[in-house]
């Protein structure tokens, strides 16, 4: 409470406010911008927009190779999620429980696809999979997908299991709960903010990932980042804005349920505000 | 309400017995080879400092650590290789380790649906246990939604509800202040009488430790150097650590002179009939301060000496006034500090610098023959 509203004066607070307005105005413009040029009528997303429309909506989700890279885009980011949280629950109670040599490094093996430039990260599974012949298959995607989703969903995960008290497992467990038992009706529950989290880290990872797919896409599958990408090169149509609009109102759901989690989570452990 | 009295408790039978039991983390003891038999029925409790071995001892009991050799009987029957969930053991821990998501009637009904009640079965137990604990108005509450007093009774009654043949209790009340802990201490007193279960409490607070326990175990580097009811110990402590770690002691340093006296510099006092002394042998007495009196040179004048008393001169160093009592520190002309301490009632008209005479009779000083240094200090047993 250093700067609380009476101690500052009102020329600090309006300089505060002025440069916090342009911050978010600086963030906020290039979405504001995409949304309102995918329901302009100019052909050439011409700002401001001469006219109103929906009609590149209609050909969006008229069009069925715009519909397929959608629904792939879902159910990579789907499955990127599942295998995220399925590997990472474990990775992280070992992370945090194990009492063994080379935890540390393990941990920072783990966390480094956060550090490495994701180029190079593409061009080794591209290597590799084009070795295996994999290019192109949902196989391919999900698993580059979770390599970089995965540091994600096992730090969110880790930092809700050191904040959960094991001695409530251990109360579990002399309750006669075997640990197994313990960890999927105490443990869980404890750490279901973490594992929410995780999850939705993943799903939006994998959602508007570009750089990766790129190198996985086939003419079959592609995600709609790719089909945007490639179609940008061709011509600049507003469908594409169309399609970034659906990126981020998806982006923005996901948001907007994690907060409600959140906010019922708190209110169901009536943790005090 | 019947239903958690423990009519099978045998009072004076040995329940748990701990043999040679050993904790090694690396080259450290963490518990030294302690043999111990727990009673059936009887409230136990083991009182020591932080890293005395107290808390790995309970935890070796309830499953959480495998001990390094020795063994743990209950009824003569191991316990070493039966995993924690299946020792049929109740534990209350510090931090109250409540199901964060559960309510208060599921936190109690818990124990029971895992061993698979019968939902009727599971709601009777728990409205016997939310009365036992007076709590049945809070029932659907969470346990955040309540006080740190309330939620450790839930937690007890989670313990209870099973009906367990050893409740273990690790610090449960030090995260409370004071009053409620002393309104808990008696809760759990009255508790432990109807149930007749046997209780194994830890605590590093000593007035606790007295106010709750039977038998007291006194836990310093892993060993047990102190075993007995809170009354023994305090008046005829086994050893000095335990006089100095129980309660407040004066000691003095003598040198033997046949069984029944010593000399205190040039001075023999009168001690304890000790069989085996030798002369000149290095001796340590220990004086409680409520024990000894201080009287001023007047006062020492007019009442003379009654047999069995020693008396040494002293000059005033401090007196203070503690409401109930005052305590008067001395040091002797030797240069032996020491503390005298009275109620308040009984008047210490003394102030620093005045010669005074300090009074005890031998019978109530105890003699020891071996001790170490550290022994005498109070921040013993700490790491």
């Amino acid at each position: 409470m250093l700067l609380t509203p009476n101690a500052m004066s009102a020329r600090m607070r309006f300089g505060l406010y002025t440069t916090t307005g342009l911050i978010a105005l600086f963030l906020l413009l290039p979405i504001v911008f995409i949304v309102l040029l995918s329901f302009g009528s100019s052909q050439w997303l011409v700002f401001p927009p001469p006219g109103w429309t929906t009609k590149w909506y209609v050909q969006f989700f008229s069009n069925a190779d715009w519909m397929d890279a959608a629904l792939s885009s879902l159910k990579v980011a789907i499955l990127t999620t599942i295998f995220s949280v399925a590997l990472g629950l474990p990775t992280a109670f070992a992370l945090v429980r194990g009492r063994f040599p080379g935890r540390e490094l393990l941990y920072g093996l783990f966390t480094l696809p956060m550090i490495v430039p994701l180029v190079i990260i593409a061009v080794a599974v591209y290597a590799l999979f084009l070795k295996l012949g994999y290019t192109g298959t949902l196989f391919a995607f999900v698993v580059s997908h979770v390599i970089v989703a995965l540091p994600f969903t096992i730090i969110s995960i880790i930092n809700s299991l050191k904040l959960f008290d094991q001695s409530i497992e251990d109360a579990a467990v002399i309750c006669g709960a075997s640990r197994l038992q313990a960890v999927f009706k105490v443990t869980f529950p404890g750490i279901r903010p973490g594992m929410v989290a995780g999850a939705l880290f993943a799903f939006l990872v994998s959602w508007d990932e570009v750089v990766l797919s790129v190198m996985m896409a086939s003419p079959t599958l592609q995600t709609l980042p790719v089909k945007m990408w490639t179609t940008l090169r061709q011509d600049l149509t507003p469908v594409i804005a169309v399609a970034s609009t659906l990126l981020i109102a998806l982006s923005v759901l996901v948001m907007v349920i994690a907060a409600a989690l959140r906010r019922r989570n708190e209110m169901r452990l009536g943790v005090a505000k | 309400m019947s239903a958690v009295i423990n009519e099978t408790a045998q009072p004076g039978k040995t329940l748990v017995s701990l043999r040679n039991l050993n904790k090694h983390y690396g080259d450290f003891a963490a518990v030294d080879n302690i043999s111990l038999d727990i009673k059936d029925g009887e409230f136990l409790t083991f009182l020591g400092s932080s890293g005395s071995g107290k808390s790995t001892t309970l935890s070796m009991l309830a499953g959480f650590e495998t001990p390094s050799s020795g063994e743990i009987l209950v009824q003569g029957q191991s316990l070493v290789n039966v995993p924690p969930h299946k020792r049929d053991i109740g534990m209350v821990f510090q931090r109250y380790s409540l199901f964060p998501h559960l309510s208060v009637r599921d936190n109690i009904g818990f124990p029971l649906s895992i061993r698979k009640h019968s939902a009727d079965e599971v709601k009777k137990r728990v409205d016997a246990m939310l009365k036992l604990v007076q709590l049945e108005a809070f029932a659907h509450r969470r346990p955040s939604q309540m006080s740190g007093g309330q939620q450790q009774r839930v937690a007890i009654a989670r313990a209870l509800v099973y009906e367990p043949r050893i409740l273990l209790m690790d610090e449960p009340l030090g995260a409370l202040d004071k009053k409620l802990r002393e309104d808990l201490q008696d809760e759990l007193r009255q508790l432990h009488r109807r149930l007749g279960i046997t209780i194994v409490y830890v605590t590093h607070d000593q007035e606790e430790a007295m106010r709750l326990s039977q038998r007291i175990a006194i836990f310093s580097h892993g060993k047990i150097v102190g075993l007995g009811t809170g009354f023994d110990l305090y008046q005829n402590p086994p050893n000095a650590f335990v006089a100095s770690f129980l309660g407040n002691s004066n000691f003095l340093k003598l040198k033997a002179q046949g069984n029944a006296t010593a000399h205190f510099g040039n001075q023999p006092l009168a001690i304890r009939l000790t069989a085996g002394l030798h002369t000149d042998q290095d001796i340590l007495l220990m004086i409680r301060p409520e024990k000894a009196q201080a009287l001023s040179v007047d006062q020492a004048a007019a009442s003379p000496l009654q047999a069995g008393w020693n008396e040494v001169a002293a000059k005033v160093t401090e007196v203070l006034f503690l409401g109930e009592s005052q305590t008067c520190s001395v040091v002797t002309t030797g240069g032996t500090p020491m503390t005298v301490k009275a109620l308040s009632a009984a008047g210490m008209p003394l102030q620093a610098g005045d010669a005074v005479r300090v009074r005890w009779a031998a019978a109530d000083a105890c003699v020891y023959t071996e001790w170490a240094e550290s022994d005498l200090s109070k921040g013993a047993g700490v790491h």
